[in-house]
């Protein structure tokens, strides 16, 4: 019997710890992650920005078909990394649920809410039989809206992980080259906001390009923004991008 | 004898025929949920009506509730309701039906439009509601759902969830007055402004006679471009804020409470 023979029982299903208390099907998940290629979010001080780069492996494939962001709702939008397969129904199910939040309670839901649902669904596909974890980690951007007469809403962005953890961030980066763009996000940030929009928009594109092995294309990137004040998503286009991008540069 | 009192706010009206024998009230908002032990021979209250012009669509309601159309509960209600950014439905029946209904329509719509990309069309919103009130718990509803896609477009909705396109429709306990009113007015090919005091006028026309229907006026107005919802503290308000049908249409009226281009949620 060779010596790897004991670790490789622990892999077999996910629902078995291994004697050191890792789950390694949770971890393999999380590498699947890392395979994926990057997603950012960013709280600026009036919203949220999303941005992803994608993968566009031939001339031939339409990039638009490419999903690396998903409107979930008025106020609410997800990027995601890993498989996206897998992302695609944790999506479906963020939709639902915001979308029940609204007929039984008549209100948005809030996005820390709706992260912490995502995370609870992603949880049990790590401890149920029969079932493998997701292979796709997701950044929940939104707005969670004042309340009658307390002003404009609050801007939120929280990642949802393969274990199904939520996690509250200011600024974060899922995917390939997220320690590098997480170091970017301290230095350039240190903790503060990176202030309006258009600086958050910024900020998330070269956060993108430190990792990026050539130049960032209009094409091969997907840019979202939520807006604390109208509570609405909207995607940048391909000329926005490039504006942006432009400005990068000069 | 029950007192009225002992039912449900309604948009029921007590003009079509009294419970027959068995002992229920008309408007059925008693609990009872097996509709073969009510009785069937009811009309409900309220006056919808909605039509189809040139550019746009129009939907009017009145705004009265009321107890078995016998004692009115509130002469504020709003009985036109938007489910999409251009589309909007109108509705008679049981108030807590409709109100579950619409929230219902909303999320369907909603989630139409997350997962396909595009707005649904106002033909498969059409359907999803009648869809709803086929299927669904509503044991009361009769609906005017009008919107505007590549063009505009109205439907009825009966309480068996049959769809049905058409031209001009009026639903409610004042419906036959609506539509009498209707066949006078209403042409094919009005303009928008015309439209809407055609419609304003049944719905008027509705309320002078039908007991259960009154108490002011919503006006909804959609184009491609607008979905436009007002509120009017009278009828006579509602009408004169149509203009004198000489093309001198406008919302200048200081009694409408507007809601324009309002939020679907």
């Amino acid at each position: 019997m060779d010596s790897s023979a004991p670790q490789q029982a622990y892999d077999r299903g996910n629902t078995i710890f291994s004697p050191d208390g890792r789950l390694y099907q949770v971890e393999y998940a999380r590498e699947a992650v890392e395979r994926g290629s990057p997603s950012v979010g960013v709280v600026t001080d009036d919203g949220v920005v999303l941005a992803a780069r994608k993968r566009v492996r031939s001339p031939l494939l339409e990039a638009d078909t490419i999903e690396k962001i998903h409107e979930v709702d008025d106020h609410l939008a997800i990027a995601s990394a890993g498989h996206a397969a897998d992302a695609r129904q944790l999506v479906d199910v963020a939709r639902r649920v915001a979308q029940h939040h609204r007929v039984r309670y008549g209100e948005p839901v809030g996005v820390e809410s709706l992260a912490t649902h995502l995370a609870d669904h992603v949880q049990e596909h790590t401890q149920t039989g029969g079932s493998r974890p997701f292979g796709a980690a997701l950044l929940v951007g939104g707005v969670d809206p004042g309340r009658p007469g307390e002003g404009v809403g609050q801007p939120r962005l929280f990642e949802v992980d393969p274990s199904g953890t939520p996690y509250g961030w200011r600024a974060v980066s899922i995917g390939n080259g997220t320690d590098g763009i997480r170091r970017f996000f301290e230095d350039r940030l240190e903790g503060d906001l990176p202030g309006e929009t258009q600086r958050g928009i910024a900020t998330a594109l070269e956060a993108l390009a430190t990792t990026a092995e050539s130049d960032l294309e209009p094409e091969s990137l997907d840019v979202w923004t939520i807006d604390s004040d109208a509570a609405t998503v909207e995607r940048l286009s391909a000329d926005e991008i490039a504006a942006v991008l432009a400005e990068l540069e000069s | 004898m029950q007192s009225p009192m002992n039912v449900k706010t309604s948009f029921l009206g007590s003009s079509g025929i009294q419970p027959s024998g068995n002992g229920r009230r008309s408007d059925r908002d008693d609990g009872g949920t097996d509709p073969h032990t009510l009785p069937n021979e009811i009309t409900t209250g309220t006056t919808t009506v909605g039509a189809v012009g040139t550019d746009g669509v129009v939907l009017a309601a009145d705004r009265r509730a009321s107890l078995g159309g016998k004692f009115v509960t509130n002469q504020s209600a709003r009985k036109i309701e938007p489910v999409a950014d251009r589309t909007a439905v109108a509705f008679s029946g049981s108030v807590s039906d409709a109100q579950s209904f619409v929230r219902h329509l909303r999320a369907e719509l909603r989630g139409y439009e997350l997962r396909h990309g595009d707005a649904a069309s106002v033909e498969t919103a059409a359907t999803v509601a009648g869809d709803l009130v086929r299927r669904g718990p509503y044991r009361i509803l009769d609906l005017v759902l009008a919107g505007v896609d590549d063009g505009p477009a109205v439907y009825q909705i009966g309480g068996g969830g049959g769809v049905m396109d058409t031209a001009y429709a009026a639903s409610g306990s004042g419906m036959q007055l609506a539509y009498g009113s209707l066949e006078g007015g209403y042409e094919p090919d009005l303009p928008l402004a015309d439209l809407r005091r055609v419609v304003a006028i049944a719905v008027q026309s509705a309320t002078e006679r039908d007991t259960a229907s009154g108490d002011g006026m919503t006006i909804a107005t959609i184009t491609a471009d607008s979905l436009d919802l007002e509120q009017f503290g009278s009828v006579a308000d509602g009408v004169a804020s149509t203009g004198d049908g000489a093309g001198n249409v406008g919302s200048n009226d200081p009694n409408a409470i507007e809601e324009s281009d309002e939020e679907v949620r």
